[in-house]
């Protein structure tokens, strides 16, 4: 019988639907009886949303600079 | 970080790209800096990593002309600066270790009994949802610092996959990794990331 440690081995395969069909059952038989359980899948569904709204990593703006120096100056070199 | 939204934002980005236009040379490098250092910093330490994109932009003046738009263009670039990245560990000499052998998170693993059960379950349901969570600046802020203390193959995987939703076979391409190692590495990463708003809803604290 599967148990919530296992589940939460394949918590993400079951939220990508990357999990074998068999397993997907044992997975919903699971959710149906535990609640810690529907809840974890719950809050980690809502992680992934999360990183996928949370594009913000930041510009560091002293690299860009760099960057957009070297380029210019390479852009100068062509002409 | 914004991305070329519509195919012809990114057309036109590409035409002057071509051009050699410096201001879209400049557009370009905010909107895909951070999704390329993602990149190197799977590869390389932070300083290799900077110089690596650096090197990049200057070899893009002259390799866009062979930009076919088979892929995005951020797929593109991605591509471009793991194979120099990849170069650069040759010359280097040097290899990338990453454990892929354990899918759960230590923590979370200490957090089941030995009959595998919840010994601590998780105490609340994330009661917003992730746009509300994200409203919250401190949460933001709090997801950055996290991010950046994540292992760089977790954090290179879950950028790329999540923030930038680059497909897994792309991921897998880019960062040289077998679709189940990759899966492991996303795991892995969400994991932690659960943890992390789990605490914060708890305490109010990063």
């Amino acid at each position: 019988m599967l148990m919530c440690r296992d589940l939460a081995h394949i918590a993400s395969d079951y939220i990508d639907g990357e999990l074998r069909p068999m397993d997907k059952v044992s997975v919903k038989m699971h959710l149906l009886m535990c609640g810690h359980c529907r809840t974890f899948i719950g809050n980690l569904r809502a992680s992934v949303d999360l990183m996928q709204m949370h594009s913000s990593q930041k510009v560091d703006e002293e690299l860009v600079k760099k960057i957009d120096e070297r380029v210019a100056e390479s852009l100068r070199l062509k002409d | 970080m914004e991305t070329a939204t519509h195919q012809t934002d990114e057309e036109r980005l590409i035409q002057g790209l071509k051009s050699g236009k410096e201001a879209d040379f400049q557009k370009a490098v905010r909107l895909y800096t951070p999704g390329m250092m993602a990149v190197a910093r799977f590869y390389l330490d932070n300083g290799s990593a900077e110089e690596t994109v650096q090197d990049c932009w200057v070899t893009v003046i002259d390799a866009i002309h062979k930009f076919e738009g088979r892929s995005g263009l951020k797929t593109w670039l991605h591509r471009v600066v793991a194979n120099r990245a990849k170069n650069h560990l040759r010359k280097h000499k040097r290899e990338v270790s990453t454990d892929f052998s354990e899918s759960l998170d230590p923590e979370l693993a200490s957090r089941f009994a030995p009959n595998g059960r919840w010994a601590t379950p998780p105490s609340l349901k994330f009661n917003d949802s992730a746009q509300a969570l994200m409203e919250s600046r401190a949460l933001s802020d709090c997801l950055d610092q996290h991010l950046s203390h994540l292992p760089e193959a977790q954090r290179s995987a879950l950028m790329l996959s999540e923030a930038h939703q680059h497909k897994s076979e792309d991921v897998c391409n880019i960062l040289d990794v077998s679709a189940s190692n990759l899966r492991v590495l996303l795991h892995r990463a969400r994991q932690k990331i659960f943890l992390m708003v789990e605490s914060f809803q708890e305490t109010g604290e990063c």
